[in-house]
């Protein structure tokens, strides 16, 4: 009769203990996670990270540090009509409205998630914006010496240190722009970025354009911040047409044409 | 006759370019950033799509005529991460909206990053200030 009694008591004690076992597991482990001081770990740089940014309106650099461009860039740079920046005007001709990849570097600088993901042979980048991936490989491999044009480039990269990646890229098209306020760059630009883990939620990103053919020296982007966030989950933010034109229609639209119009 | 071609030419080519869409991406250049406020009404639809959610909702201006409003917010992804869902708003929700208005005066509005802010009768919030 008792033990009838006492039988589930005791396996509810159990559950009890075991549940608060894995709560206070998760608190700590919660803590660990939101705890900037904390050290970075070795050589690992996975996790979901957010630029500390302006919300899409940045260019790669501020105009006053853009080096002087080639004739060739020139001539491109006068034919853009950015939305953002110093030369902003409505109606202009930012590639990304007609869903264009923003490509890279430009993709960088959305305050919009993405993941690091490791694996032995390469570190993959997954963006939220575009649902665009990109591999960064790290066994080793040079980059490629006539590479196919690609929106996205070519990357391989390697540890500097413990709490570096260092990461190069070529192999890009012509077709999209450095930033949201302009700038052009040729397919024969070289990327090279600096992912440096500070702590365990800071990345202090540095990246740098070598393209002789556009610009007369490298250009060299003001340091960035970004920071991990723990529990995210990427979703999707592709450009699809449809989406954009009744986004265009409904809301673009009428707010640029006044009331009652 | 020649100069009579050119002005319909250009004058067409002027309409034109009056008349097309605002190019900047997500459309800040649009919006009275300096002057946020704050509508009151009942959603008559909630697009949960890319680029931006949008709110439509009926708002009773100061002679009580119904006005139509156009809200867009965030991305579904962003406004996920701010606990939102596709069912946070349903039409006929009677809500209180903070917004950005469109600077030509039209009854568009941004509700999004810092301002952003819906309220609902009932006293719980919507924001939108986590990316």
């Amino acid at each position: 009769m008792r033990m009838r009694f006492v039988a589930p008591i005791l396996t509810a004690l159990a559950l009890l203990a075991v549940a608060f076992a894995a709560s206070t597991a998760a608190s700590a482990q919660t803590k660990i996670a939101s705890n900037s001081a904390a050290p970075a770990p070795k050589r690992d740089i996975s996790g979901v990270w957010l630029l500390q940014g302006a919300g899409g309106s940045e260019g790669i650099a501020p105009d006053k540090d853009m080096p002087p461009m080639t004739p060739w860039a020139q001539a491109r740079f006068d034919t853009e009509k950015p939305g953002y920046g110093p030369r902003a005007i409505p109606a202009g001709n930012d590639p990304i409205l007609q869903c264009d990849p923003s490509g890279f570097p430009r993709l960088m600088f959305f305050p919009t998630p993405f993941e690091f993901v490791q694996t032995p042979a390469k570190i993959v980048q997954f963006f939220e914006r575009e649902h665009a991936w990109r591999p960064i490989w790290t066994d080793g491999r040079p980059l490629p010496t006539d590479p196919d044009p690609t929106w996205y480039g070519y990357a391989i990269g390697h540890w500097e240190g413990d709490y570096t990646l260092v990461v190069e890229s070529s192999g890009f098209n012509d077709k999209t722009w450095l930033g949201a306020t302009g700038y052009p760059h040729s397919d024969e630009m070289r990327v090279t970025e600096r992912y440096q883990r500070m702590d365990h939620d800071t990345i202090v990103y540095n990246i740098r354009v070598d393209d002789p053919k556009a610009y007369t020296k490298p250009i060299v982007a003001p340091q960035r911040i970004m920071k991990l966030r723990p529990g995210v989950e990427l979703s999707e933010l592709p450009c699809v047409w449809s989406e954009e034109n009744s986004f265009t229609k409904r809301i673009r639209e009428p707010a640029v044409r006044g009331p009652g119009k | 006759m020649n100069v009579k071609f050119l002005t319909l030419v250009a004058g067409t080519l002027a309409l034109f370019a009056v008349s097309m869409p605002l190019a900047a991406h997500h459309g800040n250049v649009a919006y009275d950033e300096q002057h946020p406020t704050t509508i009151t009404g009942n959603v008559t639809e909630f697009v949960w799509s890319n680029p931006h959610c949008q709110i439509y909702l009926d708002v009773k201006d100061d002679k009580g005529n119904v006005v139509a409003w156009s809200v867009e917010s965030q991305s579904p992804g962003i406004l996920k991460r701010n606990g939102w869902t596709r069912d946070s708003i349903k039409v006929g929700d009677h809500i209180a909206i903070t917004l950005v208005p469109a600077k030509s005066g039209a009854p568009v509005g941004f509700s999004g990053e810092k301002t952003g802010k819906i309220v609902f009768d009932d006293g719980h919030v919507l924001k939108m200030d986590q990316r």
